[in-house]
């Protein structure tokens, strides 16, 4: 049945599918969309996802992790969120870094969350490789260096939410734990409205996400590695949402604004952003 | 005198191409109003809201609705 939501406009009928997936809460929506089409989404997203995680040893991406130093034939979509990477430390100047897998661990990240608190540890300073240096892609393969490894993170969830979205058809939107991308005009006709800070804005053709450290602590520790110290993030911002062009630019946006901190996320995310919420350290 | 010809009338053509070009380009000169212009050019037309535990910022292509949000963003 469709959710109940209230709006003061008419509005279509909204078919809704919530579920948990990658870790975390997980919702589809779509206007003329059966509810086995969306079922269809998730079992999609829930095959990615076994694909791509890096807490199973037989997953495509920890295959990758654990053989560097060669070519690898990578699939399509992996294939595709490596040149996502790629693409994502140069528009961000290196602050988003993939390459972050071998900090994680350092700092005691090597198992989801909910299979138990990581180990407290004190990790040391150690800056990340430039993404360029250790990572390469061409069709159909990439190559990674020895001693680094890949943690694709939000990227992934943010690309995955763009691609849902878009095979879901001309208006639906895509959640995937607070990685949020919608299209079409949503159930009144305005774009699909989305919360973010307390506000309310339509979203129509657009994505949505969130970069915190108030989540996924143990510690002193979080799992938000900033790549100029391998450590994770200091900078004064705890917590920033962003609305930009789709799914993964937001994810994109969100991280390296909260990485550069207080002082220059302000003009960063009036430069890549189409709105933004900083949150300070409490 | 044919070739001559023909070789003035192309260059005719030319210098007349560049100039009314530039002359177009002089009176369409930075458009404030041209809607592909970087969000950054705008800044003073974001609105910022302070809220607790932060400032949110709305571009002036991200207006608010009173709709009730069938969802948000979050930290997961």
């Amino acid at each position: 049945m469709p959710p109940e939501y209230s709006g003061r406009l008419r509005r279509a009928p909204v078919q809704a599918h919530h579920f948990e997936a990658l870790g975390t809460n997980c919702s589809l929506f779509a206007i003329g969309l059966s509810r086995s089409r969306l079922l269809e989404a998730e079992f999609w997203l829930r095959r990615l996802g076994a694909r791509l995680t890096r807490f199973s040893p037989d997953s495509e991406l920890s295959r990758f992790n654990a053989s560097p130093g060669g070519w690898r034939d990578v699939s399509p979509e992996l294939e595709s969120l490596l040149r996502e990477s790629l693409r994502a430390f140069e528009t961000s100047a290196g602050l988003v870094n993939v390459a972050v897998l071998r900090s994680m661990e350092a700092v005691g990240y090597t198992r989801p969350l909910s299979e138990g608190r990581p180990v407290a540890t004190e990790p040391r300073a150690c800056p990340l490789q430039a993404l360029p240096e250790v990572l390469a892609v061409r069709p159909g393969a990439a190559r990674l260096e020895p001693g680094a490894g890949i943690d694709l993170g939000g990227i992934a969830k943010g690309w995955m939410a763009d691609r849902l979205r878009v095979s879901l058809g001309p208006n639906a939107l895509a959640n995937l734990g607070g990685d949020l991308s919608a299209g079409g005009a949503g159930p009144a006709g305005a774009g699909w409205p989305v919360g973010i800070a307390g506000a309310t804005v339509p979203l129509r053709e657009q994505g949505a996400a969130t970069s915190s450290v108030r989540r996924r602590r143990w510690g002193e520790n979080h799992h938000l590695i900033d790549p100029r110290t391998g450590l994770p993030a200091r900078t004064g911002l705890e917590e920033v949402s962003v609305v930009a062009a789709n799914g993964v630019e937001a994810e994109i946006v969100a991280k390296a604004a909260l990485l550069v901190g207080p002082e220059l996320a302000p003009a960063y995310c009036a430069a890549h952003a189409l709105a933004w919420w900083l949150s300070p350290r409490q | 005198m044919r070739i001559v010809i023909l070789k003035a009338g192309a260059t005719l053509l030319t210098v007349a191409a560049t100039a009314l070009s530039a002359l177009y380009v002089s009176a369409h000169l930075k458009n404030p109003a041209a809607p592909l212009q970087p969000t950054v050019l705008n800044v003073s037309r974001d609105a910022s809201v302070s809220a607790p535990g932060g400032t949110l910022t709305l571009g002036p292509s991200v207006q608010p609705t009173t709709a009730h949000p069938v969802t948000s963003t979050y930290a997961s």
